[in-house]
């Protein structure tokens, strides 16, 4: 997948999970950086991202992941591995 | 007559959630009196007030489906951190000492989850105090008194509605009529269920019994700056959660009371001094012996919430509990923890920092009852068998 069309990706599955619009999700767009990205929203993002990309996020990531660029990097090492 | 109704899940807990699913059954449904989940994950059994036949039969295990699947699809695995292990430390008592409390007059149930202590409980409530006051002391907190009632819409405001409905315990009085008041004052009284009341002689609920003592501060913080851009306080309060059957003597209490100290301000602030404040009290368990240990744990969200609070808060290490050894059941007791609520509360009350960002919580709490009870089951209650610092005290 070309990093672009990775970040765009992301950007909606964030969007979609946080119940905004897609234009409020900027490409570095980091944990608390909008009210909707709180504690609730942040598991929300998780579990949607888990469905989405067909991955898995344990405890050990989850506060790992806590911007649009972290998350791509973390799907991109994933998809490699 | 009683009897007990066994349920395969749908999907099979996993050991990490047995007892999160097995405390939320209680909830399920007023017929059953206690509900065990087998360590297996694969079967649940329902102790029952009475036979239940069907549609009952149908809507217990429906809903006893619903609790299970909620909780468990897609649950994220806790990641267990252990800050401190003595659990291993020799302690001279491994007898239940409910017994001899209740015996002895040094604990009497009035009601479920709502108990008495005596003298000696008393005394040894009040060393433990004792040292907490210290530790708030050692951080220059602020002593407040808080209320026992806390308003419906400062907790509305922190989502506790929606995070922890079923342990909420609500206040009410009769309404301003005359004929209302006349007719209680009349024929109130009460049978097995409770009060005969009509329910609709009370006024709407505005006001609830407070579950946490550090909420208060927030509620006094909230829209406007914090004045100094930090603060140290501590405050000692009745608490109040109810937890249906899994209600049990000094361990579970609907009504206790909990010694907090409390910080807000930026985030460094908070993390130091709750690890200070962690470091201090490994002291202090050192000196009286206590088996302990302290590791990562999450606030017993309700189901709806559970799965995504609970990983949060694990995963971002916000919790983090003081398990005291049982050793009459080989088991441990929460008896405190150290708390860092993040930038929650400062956005969700308005409390600002100097910079205008909102501003980080954090508390140490330590349940005194509980303190005390986990006390009594490692050191029993013959003060002669004592640590030198709690008998001394005592005497």
């Amino acid at each position: 997948m070309e990093n672009d069309t990775l970040i765009v990706r992301v950007q909606e599955t964030v969007a979609e999970a946080l119940q905004v619009p897609i234009r409020q999700v900027a490409p570095n767009l980091a944990f608390g950086g909008i009210k909707e990205w709180d504690s609730m929203g942040h598991m929300g993002v998780m579990m949607l991202l888990e469905e989405r990309f067909g991955i898995s996020i344990d405890a050990e990531i989850i506060a790992a992941l806590t911007s649009v660029p972290a998350i791509c990097e973390y799907i991109q090492k994933t998809r490699k591995d | 007559m009683s009897a007990q109704l066994h349920i395969t899940p749908r999907v099979t807990i996993p050991d990490f959630l047995v007892g999160e699913v097995q405390s939320k059954l209680a909830y399920v449904d007023e017929s059953i009196v206690r509900a065990h989940v087998a360590s297996t994950g694969d079967r649940i059994t329902l102790d029952l007030r009475e036979q239940a036949e069907d549609p009952k039969r149908s809507e217990l295990e429906e809903k006893v489906q619903r609790v299970v699947t909620s909780m468990v699809q897609g649950a994220f695995k806790p990641k267990v951190q252990i800050l401190e292990n003595y659990l291993d430390r020799p302690v001279p008592s491994s007898a239940d000492p409910n017994p001899e409390l209740l015996a002895r007059g040094e604990m009497f149930q009035e009601a479920a989850g709502i108990f008495t202590v005596g003298p000696l409980v008393t005394r040894l409530i009040s060393f433990f105090e004792r040292q907490f006051i210290a530790l708030a002391d050692s951080f220059g907190a602020a002593p407040y008194r808080f209320p026992t009632l806390i308003p419906a819409k400062s907790l509305e405001r922190v989502g506790y509605f929606r995070a922890f409905p079923h342990s909420l315990s609500f206040v009410t009085h009769l309404r301003e009529d005359l004929d209302a008041i006349d007719n209680f004052a009349q024929h109130a009284a009460c049978d097995e269920h409770g009060l005969n009341t009509p329910v609709d002689s009370f006024a709407k609920i505005q006001a609830l019994l407070s579950p946490a003592v550090c909420y208060h501060l927030y509620f006094a913080l909230a829209d406007k700056p914090l004045p100094g851009g930090k603060l140290a306080a501590t405050a000692v309060g009745n608490c109040f959660r109810y937890e249906s059957v899994n209600l049990a003597s000094l361990e579970r209490l609907w009504n206790f009371t909990m010694r907090e100290v409390i910080f807000v301000g930026p985030k460094d602030f908070v993390l130091q001094n709750r690890e200070t404040g962690r470091e201090r009290m490994r002291g202090f368990f050192e000196e009286i012996g206590l088996a302990y240990r302290v590791e990562s744990a999450n606030d017993p969200f309700f189901i709806g919430e559970f799965k995504k609070q609970a990983a949060f808060q694990s995963a971002f290490q916000l919790k983090f509990e003081i398990r005291a050894a049982l050793p009459f059941k080989q088991s441990t007791l929460a008896v405190g923890s150290y708390n860092y609520h993040q930038d929650f509360f400062g956005r969700s009350l308005n409390i600002t920092l100097p910079d205008g960002s909102p501003a980080h919580t954090g508390c140490i709490a330590f349940g005194l009852e509980r303190m005390a009870f986990a006390f009594l089951s490692q050191y029993g209650l013959d003060a002669a068998n004592w640590p030198d610092a709690a008998r001394k005290f005592v005497a």
